[in-house]
């Protein structure tokens, strides 16, 4: 089983075959580059990067970017876990925050929150407080929004459908209206 | 709502303003970070080459109404997961489910075309069962695998248009048994052939956003009334509203 220290252990150990670690901060602001050119959360302390497969599960409570093959178990209770653009995790995901920008097979439990970039392709049910979905991404599964509600609120015309008639009743019927 | 439509007759829906979207949005310049993005704006965004356009949707309308008092009701839909669709719904207490199943349509078209290549260099007795039927059967083997009446309502959208005959036939069929007894479908169907590709989200209770995308799969065939009611002989009623934009709605309740 992966544990976090195990993570750290190896990435020490294989930096020069495709993990790597970065600093969790930055001197030129909240973001840094990965050697792929792709912007990476400030409190990423970990990541897996393309070329590299991992079979197994993985717990921990910080920040993890996945951008490589990952099939197992992820649990980072308190941490965001990111699949990155080449990224492809088949596994339950259980994270404080999940930002999915490769593929994702398996349920996703965010607990603040889901991210699921233009890039995105999850087959599996979202578990989440809240949820973002950018247009492209490609969504197959359930969606639960725990507590809360889903950002992004518009304002709608409410209560048009209430105003809507009801005395109608639904009649077996078809027919054009060539106005 | 009309006296027509009260007679299931609706009249001027796609009656609508359009506009260009913004190109600046696109994904070009973005900076934000993974961990920590502002995520007001996310869900926004849209491809430099989408256009898009609303449409006054007296379908919507009364398919909402339908669901009225519903409670936690659980919806399917099978279009793309537009945020602000999904949130629409989920607002109002629904369990929502997504497959965007012309996505698939697509991807499935795509791999039966390898298949076919793989089996034209083997054996004869390797080959690929081609009929409508076992395309079909195949087709709805990887999709749509959900258990029976666990839906009240379903967004089908466009899509009939887009698969084969067959397809469309046997969705039907399946869509007919996941949905509840007084599950409402609502689909549309193009009055001919369309010029562009379409793809649908909500935007309020009376408005659908058409948004103009690259084509994904070209138009089987447009379906006529008769053969409308046909597909759908299994619901209990059936109600239709054709707009200026000849985008037949329709509703079905089972």
């Amino acid at each position: 089983m992966w544990k976090k220290e195990d993570v750290k252990t190896q990435v020490v150990r294989e930096n020069a075959t495709g993990f790597s670690t970065g600093s969790p901060t930055s001197p030129s602001g909240p973001t840094r580059e990965t050697s792929t050119g792709l912007p990476v959360s400030s409190k990423a302390s970990a990541s897996i990067s393309q070329g590299i497969r991992i079979k197994g599960e993985i717990t921990g409570s910080e920040d993890l970017f996945v951008d490589g093959h990952l099939e197992g178990k992820v649990n980072l209770s308190d941490g965001s876990f990111t699949v990155g653009p080449n990224g492809e995790v088949k596994a339950d995901i259980f994270a404080r925050e999940v930002i999915v920008r490769g593929r994702v097979d398996g349920k996703i439990v965010g607990r603040e929150k889901i991210q699921l970039w233009s890039t995105g392709n999850v087959a599996g049910d979202l578990q989440t407080e809240r949820l973002v979905i950018e247009d492209g991404a490609v969504l197959r599964g359930r969606v639960e929004i725990e507590t809360g509600r889903p950002i992004d609120k518009r304002d709608e015309a409410r209560g048009a459908a209430a105003g809507s008639s009801k005395g109608g009743v639904i009649s077996v019927s078809s027919g054009s209206a060539a106005d | 709502m009309s006296f027509l439509n009260k007679l299931g007759i609706g009249v001027g829906a796609g009656a609508s303003s359009s506009r260009e979207v913004p190109r600046s949005m696109g994904s070009s310049g973005r900076t934000r970070s993974n961990g920590s993005a502002p995520v007001a704006a996310v869900g926004t965004s849209r491809s430099p080459e989408l256009g898009e356009s609303n449409r006054v949707s007296n379908g919507l309308k009364e398919f909402l109404w339908n669901l009225e008092g519903l409670g936690r009701g659980a919806l399917l839909d099978l279009g793309p997961a537009w945020q602000t669709t999904l949130s629409f719904f989920i607002e109002r207490g629904f369990r929502v489910s997504s497959e965007d199943l012309l996505r698939a349509w697509k991807e499935f078209l795509v791999d039966e075309e390898g298949k076919l290549r793989e089996a034209a260099g083997r054996a004869a007795q390797h080959t690929l069962d081609v009929t409508p039927s076992a395309r079909a059967a195949r087709f709805l083997e990887a999709n749509l695998q959900y258990p029976n009446s666990s839906f009240d309502a379903i967004l089908l959208w466009d899509l009939l248009d887009y698969v084969e005959p067959m397809v469309a036939k046997q969705m039907v069929a399946n869509l007919t048994e996941l949905l509840r007894p007084g599950g409402v479908v609502f689909a549309m169907f193009h009055s001919k052939k369309p010029e562009g590709f379409q793809r649908y989200r909500v935007a309020d209770s009376t408005t659908l956003q058409v948004i103009t995308s690259p084509v994904l799969c070209p138009a089987q065939r447009v379906y006529q009334n008769r053969e409308i009611q046909d597909l759908f002989g299994r619901y209990r009623t059936m109600k239709s509203f054709v707009g200026r934009d000849q985008l037949r709605e329709s509703l079905f309740i089972k």
